[in-house]
Formats: structure tokens, sequence, C-alpha cells
């Protein structure tokens, strides 16, 4: 078995935490402050993203300062009796061996309401009265249950570090590991993971872990597989929702272009609803969707965009009642956005052909790719003879008579099943 | 070899050879007379004779030299603003050489011009009346704004009667040495309803194939030629077979290029005539009548026209149900 990297590679020293120099000078400062006494605020409140190095760097200040490291994550219960028994105690008390002591309690987020019943109470009790240091950690702290344990705590907020840094680092877990590599593909890597440094090891680990080398496309790929899981999720959220805010929220979550989202709904919509009535009600939100994009683009009143995607969202969403769910279909890439591209060739052949008609027979020349090309294919298909008079007629070259006379399907075009 | 399309070989050179729109040719002559035309609007149908009447008019009007004192601009191809700052200012306001002090400005497909442009002519039309009378041609006079519309003498034309279309066939049928059978020519008023420029493309396209012109003859032309099947499409829709039914849609707007607007016409006659229960005909006319108007709000024929569809297999499960 390999070990995780992430475990394998974890800071040891202080250096290896990345970015946020400051904030941790400032965590540094607090925890040696208390050999000169209790400071005010008893505890220090960390909070940032994910994979910023938030318990990494808890984890290499106690081991530089000789600390004893009592912890406790959301994996262990939380409940009032619970905390007080870990914590409550924990904090009166010097080490047996007379070292000294801080206590982590990490994932704050995780406390539930119910299961952990009075867990953030008790905590802020802890705090008031603590004998050693603490230190809480928690990606959301201004969440409404930590208002009041927010007040007796130290904030220190740890940053997304910067591209160029998850890189260096990336660099040296490359040379441990013994891995070529260069700038271009770790940017691409370090990018990708949302400058989460966790996120970008493991990524990395997966890519590369028994190779030698990793070039850049080794990972490239990974952009497509992205886009189209972005865009399923939302769809998931989409189709099965039964709270509009989620479903309009689905879209901002991601980034992904409405249009193109819009195609995605309306080709999947019949796949996924197979009540009639759920169909023909979310098919009429998307046409409605549809009749404020209409509006849009005539106007360019760009704050109408929010109703094309009111309805394209939670109007969908709203039109699932009695469709039972179909089991796993798999979504489908927007058919009409291949067929468009595929028909340019022949549409655009068309048109050429209208202006060589436009003059000679008074119309626009949509008129006469709508109302006389079809005709004249038609002469061009059966009646040799006559193509050549009208081809001479209406002035057309090679690829225009081939095209008409059927011989020369336009480059793109598919063919007829 | 010399050979052109019919419908420009045979199209009337001077209002004295146009068999329809009686009225209207009477009124356009009395201006030959009268050697004046005021500013015109001529609106009504495809095929209609509308451009031609303008044609011959113009062509009566100066006599031999004719295209010199008349130009034609086509306003789907050039609808913005510029041509008529540009080309139409250009044209109006010079005068012409000759007894008659104006010139002929031929603006087709007008409906197509854009708002701004439609402003921007008013001012035009106004200023340059000595030198140039205009004559608008649209489908719908509704599209042209009622300034302009107050400075034109209108003319509405109608689809052609079927004796002056058969008139009109009879007379190219003889001169091309053509076999129709009386069916075929039914055949041909039936699926043409009066657009002489259909009818006459469909005589050519069927004489092309080199045999006598009967009523299947002309049906496998017109379907080859207007591929849109929507009575298949609305059975599909009806069965609950939604997904193929979009398919179809999509085939007929992608690949053949078929508007929308032409294919909700086409569902609306299709729903009345199938053996549909009496009252669903109704509540369907009434979901079709919504999506016509989120046709012309919306931006996506296939997303609109799909809504319906969709419509159609809610309607076709109800009424299994017993709806």
């Amino acid at each position: 078995m390999y070990a995780a990297w992430t475990v394998k590679h974890k800071p040891k020293t202080l250096a290896e935490v990345v970015g946020n120099i400051d904030s941790i000078e400032k965590l540094v400062e607090w925890i040696k402050s208390w050999s000169k006494g209790i400071p005010k605020k008893r505890a220090v409140f960390i909070h940032g993203p994910p994979g910023v190095g938030k318990t990494a760097a808890v984890e290499v200040i106690a081991h530089d300062l000789g600390m004893e490291l009592v912890e406790k994550n959301a994996s262990d219960y939380r409940t009032a009796e619970a905390v007080e028994r870990f914590a409550g105690l924990a904090s009166q008390y010097g080490t047996l061996f007379g070292g000294r002591r801080l206590i982590l309690l990490d994932e704050l987020d995780g406390i539930t309401g119910t299961a952990d019943k009075g867990g953030v109470a008790t905590i802020t009790e802890i705090v008031k009265k603590a004998q050693c240091p603490i230190v809480l950690i928690a990606n959301d702290i201004y969440d409404p249950r930590f208002a009041t344990l927010r007040t007796h705590c130290l904030l220190i907020e740890l940053k997304k570090p910067t591209v160029p840094q998850v890189v260096k680092r990336l660099k040296e877990v490359c040379k441990r590991e013994g891995i070529e590599t260069d700038e271009e593909t770790l940017k691409f890597v370090a990018e990708r993971s949302g400058r989460d440094v966790r996120s970008a090891i493991n990524d990395l680990q997966a890519l590369a872990q028994g190779k030698k080398k990793l070039a850049y496309s080794d990972v490239s790929w990974l952009a497509e597989r992205d886009r189209k899981e972005v865009i399923f999720s939302v769809l998931r959220t989409i189709f099965y929702s039964k709270d509009t805010l989620e479903a309009k929220r689905a879209i901002d979550s991601a980034d992904v272009d409405p249009d193109m989202l819009f195609q995605w709904i309306y080709e999947n919509a019949p796949h996924q609803l197979n009540d009639p009535h759920d169909l023909a009600e979310a098919m009429d939100s998307l046409s409605l969707a549809d009749v404020y994009r209409g509006r849009l683009q005539r106007s360019q009143d760009w704050s109408l965009l929010r109703y094309f995607l009111d309805f394209m969202t939670a109007g969908v969403a709203m039109a699932r009642e009695r469709s039972k769910p179909s089991g796993w279909v798999p979504y489908k890439f927007p058919e009409r956005i291949r067929l468009l591209s595929m028909s340019r060739g022949e549409r655009e052949m068309k048109a050429q052909i209208g202006m060589k008609m436009r003059k000679k027979c008074h119309v626009s020349s949509v008129t006469a790719v709508k109302e006389i090309l079809p005709y004249v294919r038609i002469i061009f298909e059966n009646n040799k003879a006559r193509a050549e008079g009208l081809a001479k007629w209406l002035d057309l070259d090679e690829d225009m008579i081939e095209y008409l006379a059927g011989k020369k399907k336009a480059r793109t075009v598919a063919e007829e099943s | 070899m010399s050979y052109e399309m019919w419908a420009e070989k045979y199209r009337p050179q001077s209002l004295g050879e146009m068999v329809n729109q009686k009225e209207i040719v009477e009124r356009l002559k009395s201006f030959v007379q009268a050697h004046n035309i005021p500013h015109c609007i001529f609106a009504g149908p495809p095929g209609t004779g509308k451009t031609t009447a303008a044609l011959c008019l113009a062509h009566d009007f100066y006599g031999e030299g004719w295209r010199e004192h008349l130009m034609e601009l086509n306003a789907s191809d050039e609808r913005g603003i510029n041509v008529v700052r540009e080309t139409v200012k250009t044209f109006a306001r010079i005068k012409s050489i000759g007894e008659i002090p104006f010139k002929i400005m031929i603006l087709d497909e007008a409906d197509n011009m854009t708002g701004d442009a439609q402003q921007a002519l008013r001012r035009t039309m106004e200023r340059f009346t000595e030198t140039c009378r205009f004559i608008l041609i649209a489908n719908y006079s509704g599209k042209i704004i009622e300034p302009i519309q107050s400075r034109c003498a209108p003319f509405r034309f109608t689809y052609l009667k079927r004796e002056d279309q058969d008139a009109y066939l009879r007379r190219i049928i003889q001169k091309e040495y053509v076999k129709v059978s009386d069916e075929g020519l039914n055949a041909i008023f039936e699926v043409c309803g009066g657009d002489l420029r259909r009818a006459v493309n469909t005589l050519q396209a069927a004489a092309s194939l080199g045999k006598p012109i009967d009523s299947e003859t002309v049906y496998s032309v017109i379907g080859r030629a207007n591929p849109i099947d929507v009575r298949n499409m609305i059975t599909l829709a009806m069965k609950g077979d939604f997904i193929t039914a979009r398919e179809k849609l999509r085939e007929m707007i992608l690949k053949y290029g078929v508007a929308g607007s032409d294919i909700i016409k086409q569902i609306h006659i299709e729903i009345f005539r199938s053996g549909l229960p009496e009252k669903w005909k109704v509540k369907l006319a009434d979901a079709i009548g919504e999506i016509d108007f989120r046709l012309v709000q919306g931006s996506d024929d296939e997303v609109q026209l799909s809504a319906l569809l969709a419509r159609l297999v809610e309607a076709g499960s109800e009424i299994q149900e017993g709806g």
C-alpha cells in the first residue's frame, strides 16, 4: 500500500506550511504569550477555506514549541457532556510531566444541532475559564452558531495561498518522490485544485504516482472532465430539487455559461421527466425562459437575465410532480450543438446560391433559399440539360452545381440515415 | 441552350399582362395616365404579384429605358439604417433627367427593415418627394411604422383565384410544350393555394422529370421541396413519443431551414383537420396560439415548438385516459 501523499508530505516545519506567514506569526506569538500568564482571549479561532493548512499549522507549531497536542475533531462526539469530559478537564490542568498542553478542537463546522446538542455552548464556557491555550478551527466562522463563541476568541484567518506558492509546494513533493515535471503542468494542477493544497497534492498523487515524468498532456484532459462533471451535478440539482432557491443556486455554484446550460437542460428534460404533465410543464418553463432571453437580446436589458435563469432552473425543478425517478439515466450532450456545426457547411452553400439568385429573381437571398432553391434542386437532380441552362443563367460555380445535383454534399453535412 | 426560371421568363412586363388583382391594376394604370405616382405600399401574401406590379408600373410609366429611372432594393438583404442613409438617400436626392422629374425606388420585403431604418426612411421620403417616389413591398403592412403608412397609398394584394392561376399556367404550358392533366392542375392549386411563384416553380420542377404531369408528380415535387411533415410529427407526439417528434422538428428547422412560423401554421391547420375530439381541438388551439405569440417574443424556434409538442404529448395521454 502506498501512503497518502497528503499524510506522507504533511509539513514538518513551519517553513513547509504554504503561505499565510503573518497569520501564523500571530498564532505563534499568542501561544508563546501564555508563558507570561493567561492572555485576555483564552482561545484562538482559526478559520479559512479547506486545504489552506489550518490543522497542519497548529500541529507543526505544537511540535516546534514542544507542547502536547490534545485533539478532537468531527469524528468524535461533541455533545455538551463529551466536550466537558474531554476539553473541560484537560484545559484545567497541566501535563503530568510539567510540559505544556495545547488543546485543538478541529472541524467545528461539523457540530450538528441535534446530535451534538449543547456542544457550542459548552465550548464557550470552557474557553472562558481555560487554563491552557485552546485552538478552534472552522471553515465558516460567521455561522450564527458561533456568534457568542467568536467574541471570546482571537480570530485568525488563513487565506488561500497563491498559485505560485502552491506550485512551489508541489515541486517539493515531486522532488521527494523523484518525479520529473515542469512549471506549466504543476500550475495547471494548482489552478484546478482551486488553490487547495491538500486537494492539489491528492491530484498530484493520482496523476503521477508510479511515474518518472509528469507532462502537461497527462493532466490537461482533466479540464474536460471537470466541465462535464460540473454540468452533470447542476443538472442533477435542477431535475430533482424541491427547492427553488437550491435550483437557482445550482447555476451560481458552477461556472457554466447560461446558454450552454440551457441547451443541456433542454436536451435532457424529456429523458428525466417521464410523466407527460411534468414534461409539458418543464418545457413550458423553458419556453418562458426563451421568451425572456429573446426580450433580453432585443432590448439588451441585462436585468432580464435573472428571469431567464429563474425559468430554466427553478421553473424546471418545480415541474417534477408525478414523474418517477427514472433510475440512472445518463445525461446526453446537446445534440443540437453538434448538428448546428455539422449543417453549417450546407447552410453556407445555400446562402451563396441564394445570393446568386436574388437579383435575377427579384427576391432576397433568404426568400430565394426558401422558395426557389428547393425547386431548382429538383431540376438539377433530374434534368441535366435544363440544369446546365439554369447554371449558366444563374452564373453558378462548379461546387454549387455539384451540390445542387446531389453529387457532392456540402463538406460537413452528415449523411441522411 | 437558354434556360431560365419560368417565373422570371414569364413574369409580366407590363400592367396589361397581369392576370389578377384587377382593381389594383386599374388604379396603377390611372397613375400612368396621370403621369404621377404617389408613395405606395403593396402588401399581401407571397406570390401574388406585388413585385411584378411595381416593375410593370415602372415599365409602363417610363416606357423605353425604364430601368434607368428605377432602383430595386431588398430590405431583407440590406436592412440596416446605413443602407437608408447612404444608398437610398443618394439615389433619392439626385434629380431624374427627362420629362418626368422623379425616379422610383422599390423597397422589397420592407417589413424586414429595422425600426431605426424605417425612421430614417420616413425623413428621406418626405425630403425627396420631388425627386423620388417609393414603393414599399411587404407581406404585412402592420410591420411598417405608422408614419410611413400614412404617407403612402395602400394596396392590398390577395391570393390568386383559381381561374387566374390556371390561365397563367396554361400559357406557360403551351409555350414550353408541357403535358399536364387536369388533376395535375388541381393538385398545383391545392398545394400552392394561389401563390403564383410557387405554382410556377412547382410546374417547372415537375416538368423537369420529363414525363406528363399528373397529381402524383405534383405531390412528389411538393414533398421534396417542402419537407414539412407536420402531420407525422403531430402523430408521434400524440402517441407519447416526444423524443422522436422533437427530432423531426429539429430536422425541419436545421436541415431544411423551415421557419418556426410556417411550422406552427401547419400544426394549427392539421389539428383542426385531425380526428381528435372536438373540445380538444379548441383547447389545443389555445396552446398553439400561446406558442405562436412566444415565437415572436422568444429567440429559439425549436424550444418554443418543443414546448408545444410536449403539450400535445400531454393531451394525447389525457385523451387516452378518457379526459
